[in-house]
Formats: C-alpha cells, sequence, structure tokens
C-alpha cells in the first residue's frame, strides 16, 4: 500500500519543520496516540489506539526519524506492533517554501501491515491508511495556527 | 416391505431443527473446565527470537501459558507419509511459517480473561523472506523454509504407463496448457472444538473433538504425544455440524490442548471462532497444472503427460501428499487413455497447511483434464461432444482397468451424455448461441465428465513413496470399516457405527439397512454414531471421508444386520421345527414360507437369547450383539509397477451447464445446471438428493467466488466472510439432477459413494461454458475463481472479436 500528496501549511518553513519534530505537536496529532515519548535521539515510543474495520486495539509503535535535512526534508519510519498485527510505515516527507508565511508540505508513503488487520482489514486498509493521513496534517495545521498566534 | 432406496425422512432432523443437537460446543464433560486462547502469528515466515509471558501469566484468572518449546519436550513431530525430515508440532518452536501459526496457548477461569490476556504476550521476531507461488517454491532460489529439508519440494514422484512416447510419436497434434487451482476451503457452519484431559495416575488422554477421522490419524496422534494407542481416548459428540474434509484438519490442535492439559494439569476447551479458522485451519492445495495431450485428427486421445505441482502450506502433514494421488487411479477420468506419463510434487510455501477437503484433489484434477477436452475439440474444429464421445468408455468395456491400475466396477456413460443433450436441448442451443452472439449477448454451453471414486484404499497413499521405499515396510491395503447391531433383552435394536457423520444421514440409512434385514420399521431402530475410540467398533480406515459410507460403511451395517438375523433364523428354525431355508423374515416375525400363519415374534426370539438360554440351540452363544467388520478385495496395495487401485467404486457424473456472460461487468450468470449421476443404487434418494446440491454448492465456490488470498508476503488477505466469498442460496442457480443406476457388482446392496461429484466437475463445467460463451473473444479461461475482474480483463486485453 502506497499514496502521496500534498497540503499547503501557514508557517514558515523554519516553523514548519520545528513542529513537525516536536513529541507533543506529534502526540496531539497523531490519530489514536495515547502517549509518546523520546527515547533517544530522533527515536520515539508511542501507545497507539487505532481501528480498521472491526480489527481495533493498542499498538505499542517505535517512531523513528531519519535523513534529516532541517528545513527541507526527512525521513519517517513508524513500526508499530500489537495484538491485532504489525505496520510497518515509511514516509518521505518534503518541505518547499510557498513565500515568507505559507510551506507547501509534500509527501510520499509506504505502508504494509501483517496478521490480523491484514486479514479483516484489507478492504479498507487503503481508506483508513487515506484517512489517517488526512487527519494528522489537518491537525498539524491547526497546531501550526496555535504557533503562529504565539509568535 | 423393503426400505432400502426408499426417500425415508431423516431421523436426525427432529432433534437439529429443534434445537436437541449435542455439538462439541454444548459439552461440558468434566467439572473444573478451563478455557483456552492461542497467539497467532502475524508473520509469513519469521524467526520467533524471544517471547514474553509474564504480564500474561500474572493476569488474575489466567491458569498458565503454555509455549512451543513445552510441547515440543513432551511430544515428537507428527509422522507423515513422506521420506523428508519436515519436524511439524501443533505449535511454532523457533520459527513461524504461516500466518495464524499458533505461537503460544494461554488457560484462564474463561475465554474472556483468556483473550485479554493474548494482548500482554509480546513476541520478538526476525522476519524472514517468505515464499508464496508454487512455481518460486520449486526454484532452488526460493528461501527455504524447513532447513533439514534443504528444499521447498517435500515429494516428488514420476509415473509412466502404456507407451507415451509411441503415443505422442503418432499423434496428429500435440497440445499443451497450463492451468491454476485456487486454494479453497470447505467452511463448515460450526468451528473446530476440543476438550482435553489428561490423567496422570492413568497416563492417558481423553479428548473430545469434532473431529471425523480417518483414524489413521489417530496413530498420528499417539506417535505425537508418545503413549500407547488405548491412552489416547478420542470421543466424538453425537452431532458435528459440518466438515466436507475440513474437520480432520483439527487433529493438531486434539494434540496441543492435550499436552497444555498435561502441563497445567487441568481439563482445558478450546472453541475455534471464525477468523482462526480462515486463517489457520486447513484447505484443499492449490495447484498448477501443466498438461500435453496426443490426439489424433479425429479427436482419438492417444497420450497424456501431467505435470502438477501442490502446495501443502508451511508444513506437510497427514494425509497429505494423498491429495496428490487421490485421483491417481482415475487419472484419465471417463476416457480410454492408455498412455499415460504423471509427474507429481509437493511444495511448501508460507501459507496454511492443507488437508482433506470435498473432493480431495478431484478439483485439481479434473480442471486441467476437461478443460482439455474443450480445447482439443476447439482445436482439432470438432464438436466436444463428438471427441467426449470418440474417448468415452462403453459400457461393455466394464470392469474397466486404467493406464494407472484403478478398477471401475460398472458404469453406462454413454446413457448418461445421451440424458443430459435430451434435457438440455444441444443443437437447438447451438443455433440460440449464433443469434445471441449477433445481438451481443454471450451464452456459453460446457461440458464435463467425471468418474467420481468413492471408498478409498488405503494403500493409494503410498504412492507417495517409490516401489523400493514402499518395499521396506509394510504393506497397506483395504478400507476397514465396522459396525455393531444388538439386540437387548426386551427386543430394542441398537446400531453402533463408526463412520462419524457430519451431516450425510448415516444414521437414518443404517435405520433403513438394519430394518430390512430384520423386517421391522426403521424409526423403532436406535443407531448411535458417536464415536468412541476404547468402545466402539472401529477400524484404522474408519471415519467420513472419500464418500465411503455408501459403499463401504453401509456394508458393514449389512453385514451385521446379516449376522443378527441369521442367529434369529437359527433360533427360530428350532422354535418352527424347520430349516432355515424354509423361513422368511417380515412384519416383526419370522414365519414359514409356505404357511405365514406359522411364526414367532422377534421379540420372543431374542427374549430366548436373553431370559431363556435353555431354549437356545445347541452351543449358540447367549444374547444377541453382532459386530462386522467390512473391506473389499479389490482395495490391494500397490504393486511394484506403481499399478493401484486407489478407490473400491467409481460413480459417473455428466454435467451441462448454460451460462450468459455480461462482458461489460465481467459477471457470469448461470442460467441453467444439468447434472447426470450415475452412484449405482441409491440407499436413500433423499439424502442423495441433499448431498448432491451440497457438493455442487461447493464446487461453484471454488469456480466463482472463494480463494484464500496471499499477498505477496505471505500475508494473509481473506480472514472474514466479507473477503472469503461463499455461495449463498441466491447465488445456487436452477439445478436439474437426474440419475441412472447402474449397481456395483461389487457391493453388497450395489450401492457406490456419492456427494464429492459435483464438487469437482463445477469448477471445470462453468470454465467450459464461460470459454465457449466468450469463444468470439478466443478468450481461454485457465484459472479460478471467475471473478467478474478477472473475466472483464480477459476480455478486454483482447483487441479482435469473431463472430
Amino acid at each position: 500500500m502506497n499514496g502521496e500528496g500534498s497540503i499547503q501549511l501557514n508557517g514558515k518553513i523554519g516553523t514548519v519543520f520545528t513542529s513537525l519534530l516536536d513529541p507533543e505537536v506529534l502526540k496531539n496529532c497523531i490519530m489514536g496516540c495515547n502517549e509518546l515519548t523520546k527515547k533517544e535521539d530522533n527515536t520515539y515510543v508511542a501507545d497507539l489506539s487505532v481501528g480498521v474495520a472491526a480489527v481495533k486495539g493498542k499498538y505499542d509503535a517505535t517512531i523513528f526519524l531519519a535523513d534529516l535535512q532541517p528545513p527541507n526534508s526527512y525521513k519517517l519510519i513508524v513500526n508499530g506492533e500489537g495484538a491485532p498485527g504489525f505496520v510497518d510505515a515509511e514516509a518521505e516527507i518534503q518541505l518547499v517554501p510557498i513565500d515568507d508565511e505559507n510551506t507547501e508540505l509534500r509527501y510520499t508513503y509506504e505502508a504494509a501491515v501483517g496478521g490480523k488487520v491484514a486479514a479483516i482489514g484489507q478492504r479498507m486498509l487503503g481508506g483508513v491508511a487515506k484517512l489517517i493521513i488526512k487527519d494528522f496534517f489537518k491537525k498539524i495545521k491547526k497546531e501550526l495556527e496555535k504557533v503562529n498566534i504565539a509568535d | 416391505m423393503s426400505y432400502i432406496g426408499k426417500p425415508v425422512k431423516r431421523f436426525e432432523d427432529a432433534r437439529l431443527v429443534s434445537g436437541e443437537g449435542t455439538y462439541i460446543d454444548d459439552l461440558s464433560p468434566l467439572p473444573n473446565i478451563h478455557h483456552a486462547a492461542i497467539l497467532r502469528s502475524p508473520h509469513a515466515h519469521a524467526r520467533i527470537k524471544k517471547l514474553h509471558i509474564e504480564e500474561a501469566a500474572n493476569l488474575p484468572g489466567v491458569m498458565g501459558v503454555v509455549t512451543g518449546k513445552e510441547v515440543a519436550a513432551l511430544t515428537r513431530p507428527f509422522p507423515v507419509g513422506v521420506k523428508v525430515p519436515v519436524h511439524y508440532y501443533p505449535i511454532a518452536v523457533d520459527k513461524v511459517r504461516f500466518v495464524g501459526e499458533a505461537v503460544a496457548v494461554i488457560v484462564a477461569k474463561n475465554r474472556y480473561i483468556a483473550e485479554d490476556a493474548l494482548t500482554l504476550i509480546k513476541v520478538e521476531y526476525e522476519a524472514l523472506d517468505p515464499v508464496v507461488n508454487i512455481e518460486d517454491a520449486l526454484s532452488a532460489e526460493s528461501a527455504v523454509l524447513h532447513d533439514e529439508v534443504g528444499s521447498n519440494i517435500v515429494n516428488h514422484r514420476f509415473f509412466n504407463y502404456g507407451n507415451v512416447d509411441e503415443a505422442f510419436k503418432n499423434a496428429d497434434h500435440v497440445i499443451s496448457k497450463k492451468f491454476s487451482f485456487p486454494k479453497v476451503s470447505a467452511t463448515p457452519v460450526e468451528n473446530y472444538g476440543v476438550i482435553a484431559n489428561y490423567t496422570k495416575s492413568e497416563g492417558a488422554y481423553t479428548i473430545w473433538s469434532n473431529f471425523h477421522g480417518p483414524f489413521t490419524l489417530h496413530s498420528v496422534m499417539t506417535a505425537a504425544l508418545k503413549v500407547p494407542s488405548n491412552r489416547l481416548r478420542i470421543i466424538t459428540p453425537k452431532d458435528i455440524g459440518g466438515s466436507y474434509g475440513i474437520k480432520s484438519g483439527v487433529f493438531p490442535y486434539m494434540v496441543l490442548m492435550g499436552v497444555v492439559s498435561r502441563v497445567l494439569n487441568v481439563p482445558v476447551k478450546w472453541t475455534e471462532d471464525r477468523q482462526e479458522h480462515l486463517m489457520a485451519s486447513s484447505s484443499g492445495t492449490d495447484r498448477v497444472s501443466w498438461i500435453e495431450a496426443a490426439v489424433k485428427k479425429d479427436g482419438t486421445i492417444l497420450g497424456l503427460k501431467m505435470k502438477y505441482a501442490d502446495n501443502v502450506g508451511g508444513y506437510i502433514r497427514a494425509p497429505e501428499p494423498a491429495s496428490l494421488y487421490r485421483t491417481h487411479s482415475n487419472a484419465t477420468g471417463a476416457y480410454r487413455i492408455q498412455n499415460v506419463e504423471i509427474e507429481a510434487i509437493a511444495v511448501v510455501t508460507n501459507k496454511s497447511p492443507t488437508g482433506l477437503i470435498r473432493g480431495y484433489g478431484g478439483p485439481q484434477h479434473y480442471f486441467p483434464l476437461e478443460r482439455m477436452m474443450q480445447i482439443i475439440s476447439d482445436e482439432l474444429d470438432l464438436d466436444v461432444i463428438e471427441v467426449i464421445k470418440k474417448n468415452l468408455l462403453t459400457k461393455e468395456e466394464f470392469p474397466y482397468q486404467t493406464a494407472t491400475g484403478g478398477i471401475y466396477d460398472s458404469g453406462d456413460y454413454h446413457k448418461a451424455l445421451n440424458l443430459a443433450l435430451e434435457s438440455i436441448d444441444y443443437e437447438g442451443f447451438k443455433v440460440k448461441q449464433k443469434e445471441a452472439w449477433k445481438n451481443g449477448k454471450y451464452l456459453g454451453l460446457g461440458f464435463a465428465s467425471i468418474v467420481e471414486p468413492s471408498g478409498s484404499n488405503m494403500g493409494y497413499i503410498t504412492l507417495a513413496m517409490t516401489p523400493e521405499e514402499r518395499a521396506k515396510s509394510l504393506p497397506k491395503s483395504g478400507c476397514s470399516e465396522g459396525a455393531t447391531v444388538s439386540i437387548d433383552p426386551q427386543g430394542g435394536i441398537n446400531v453402533r457405527i463408526s463412520t462419524v457423520p457430519t451431516g450425510q444421514g448415516h444414521e437414518t440409512v443404517s435405520a433403513q439397512i438394519v430394518a430390512d434385514a430384520l423386517g421391522v420399521d426403521p424409526s423403532t431402530i436406535r443407531v448411535v454414531a458417536e464415536l468412541d475410540t476404547l468402545t466402539s467398533p472401529w477400524s484404522v480406515a474408519s471415519g467420513s471421508y472419500s464418500s465411503r459410507f455408501g459403499p463401504i460403511g453401509s456394508s458393514a451395517v449389512y453385514q451385521a444386520a446379516q449376522k443378527v438375523r441369521l442367529k434369529l433364523l437359527e433360533i427360530a428354525k428350532d422354535q418352527l421345527n424347520t430349516t432355515v431355508d424354509k423361513l422368511v423374515v417380515g412384519d416383526g416375525k419370522i414365519s414359514l414360507k409356505d404357511d405365514l400363519e406359522k411364526s414367532i415374534s422377534i421379540k420372543r426370539l431374542v427374549g430366548l437369547a436373553h431370559w431363556n438360554t435353555e431354549g437356545l440351540p445347541n452351543g449358540m452363544e447367549p444374547g444377541v450383539h453382532e459386530s462386522a467388520f467390512y473391506t473389499l478385495p479389490v482395495a490391494k496395495s500397490p504393486n511394484e509397477k506403481d499399478l493401484v487401485n486407489g478407490s473400491v467404486t467409481y460413480g459417473f457424473v455428466f454435467d451441462a451447464v448454460q451460462v450468459e456472460v455480461d462482458i461489460d461487468t465481467g459477471e457470469v450468470k448461470i442460467l441453467d445446471y444439468t447434472t447426470i449421476h450415475d452412484a449405482g443404487n441409491l440407499l436413500n434418494p433423499n439424502i442423495v438428493e441433499g448431498q448432491i446440491m451440497g457438493g455442487l454448492a461447493h464446487g461453484l465456490g471454488a469456480a466463482m467466488y472463494e480463494e484464500l488470498a496471499y499477498d505477496e508476503r505471505g500475508q494473509f488477505l481473506t480472514g472474514s466472510f466479507m473477503d472469503y466469498l461463499c455461495p449463498t442460496a441466491t447465488e445456487i442457480p436452477k439445478v436439474t439432477i437426474k440419475h441412472i443406476e447402474t449397481p456395483s457388482p461389487i457391493t453388497p446392496l450395489g450401492a457406490k459413494g456419492l456427494g464429492e461429484g459435483n464438487t469437482m466437475s463445477a469448477p471445470v463445467v462453468i470454465a467450459n461454458a464461460v470459454t465457449d460463451a466468450l469463444k468470439p473473444f478466443n478468450v481461454s479461461i485457465d484459472q479460478l475463481p471467475l471473478s467478474p475482474n478477472r473475466i472483464w480483463s480477459k476480455i478486454h486485453n483482447k483487441s479482435t472479436v469473431k463472430i
């Protein structure tokens, strides 16, 4: 399963980049994220509750940030494991300044699931992935608004 | 009054429709039963690095957690009929080899707690490269599942019969094709269930399960459990909610729960859920076939070369690789082909393991064979019926010995074919089809001629070994089945059978047979079908599989009833001062043939045997309790030339199916399904009808909807009935069933087995009909199921249309 997309965010490229890496922001923006803690530099562990079709459950996830090229791009790697199965996802995120106040975020992702979530949820998976990603960026946009107001 | 052959209503149904059926999940045979849940692998192929079970084990209400290492310490790998060292345990030990493989078992006070505890186990896996497709598994490049084997090929045999080279030299045409058959299951309404109890004082396992045999697997289980055979007692419930072969795959769970009970010192119950069932129970093999036919211009088939590779999943387990050999004796189907070459291969891949299933190997076998009949006629520009008739055996040729050693006992294939053609108006259809094509409507007609083997011979499975390998062990032959008929002191007639019906009405038919033998009403007879390996009259071939009740199970009941009849006649002869040949049995009594007024009731005769033994003939044992064991002499072990008669009786099915294909959507509509059957003498036409419709629905599922699908990483994708589509009542077309009866000359009642024929024929006959409908597009179906997207792609990849 893979996909791509883009979204326009209000904020300077530097601000956007910093916000995207902020654990507090990530926690607020990832759907079903109950807890997110920094394990070491660029590595976070998270506790996610996600439901795909009839398969609801908790995943222990490790999130790695790699190939960091501030403020232009980075790679986000998520490995989640739990009772419903496992999720391995990798996203490449690229930021392009539009003007002084706006930044375009482009992303591509590849994800694979295994176990019960693949067996039962396969039909819904593409749709659910899109929903989670769209929701993530919608929330990022809101978080950035908070940052911009604070500025 | 004779009851055999009459449409007697099933005695089982009253309890089933009134909620009084007794299934495995209804049983609570012991106090203090605890409940198990199974942790399963989400990976197709991975090494288990570490299992963290402490948190789960400490959850209040949990009795304990059992892992693969503990099970391996108390068991041996299951034996299997091939020479490669595949170590199959009922739970993963170091490695997982398919999605859904058991990794740990949790036992708790109730299932809720057990399921909750599952989420607390953490497993560290090291993912390995998966092997999913048969052709990948055949390649030496593929990742090896079992290091001890060194390759993914677990069985490989070559067979050559007649003079194949000569046949191909003399051929006008040689036609070669490749076909793929999907991995399908049979989805019984009731899933697996096991209650296991280990008693330390006896060193014995008692296991209740909806297992239906074959009881060769009893020996496989005792070997794994390392106990003498009488220390594994298997008890089946009164009712089993369907199996179609699939329930025999419960045996690893019987062993697993037995060991879990032993480790945790508590009786354990496990009921499988539907997701577990689809993911990890059992299924038929998926198969790739390569077939080559040597034919004359007139359509005569001189010889066949067949190569097929079956995918047995992550482990080869008994009775596999038997699906490769089940149809060996009828490899040439209904045709006169004496030159045959067969290459049979079994591979392991990261899919769920396989086993018995309705039609066992037959759907996979007839798909290429019967597709070829249509392909040959197209290539030679002959009418397909002409090609079929040219090669179809005639009634004068029976009993017919096939190239591979099968002995077809009786049949009149041309009569069945002609009856089908009359029923469907073949000539009229051809005109209608041409007209329809012109109007953009795509009608097609397909045929299939299926020899339906029934009552398998123990020996056929040993074809997996070479004659030299076979010579080193004891030969296997026969098809033994037992039954007991007894009459209690007050005249109540009881029958005990070991055929473990799973819905086929064996109780009813047994009562009909005994009623005829003893001249009583069948509704007065009680038939006990629950099996108990410590007390039932069973043998190694017992169980319900290979349609063996018709030819074998019913014969064992018949023989036991005859023993009782003879005993009663012997008693009656003294009482009536006559000889046995002057007596008749009927209306609940035994009478003098010439003077029906002079008679003695069965009840009175039985009373003598129990209450007044001094009135018995000299030397006769008291009581009335007779067991009989039955086998057929035609079930011989394979010989040194690999000739084997794999079944005792061979029925016949001729199908003619009309379809319409919507070329815009790829949807196939079945307009008419006509099926002609010959299963010898029918024992109960009501039950026959139900069995045929059920078998047809299974075949239709494989043809149109069903596939246990996996992605390229070995992830299982069809884990619910939303994804694994089974035909429901609305998908079943109009079906016309007709019978001809050529009695089997080798069974006492002239009966053969049935109920699997249309499972074998429906996939190919529908494929033939769809190919015929799409003739203008020159589309040839070589893969199933016929999902609309597959057909649509086939149509729209062709640019030219020729009418």
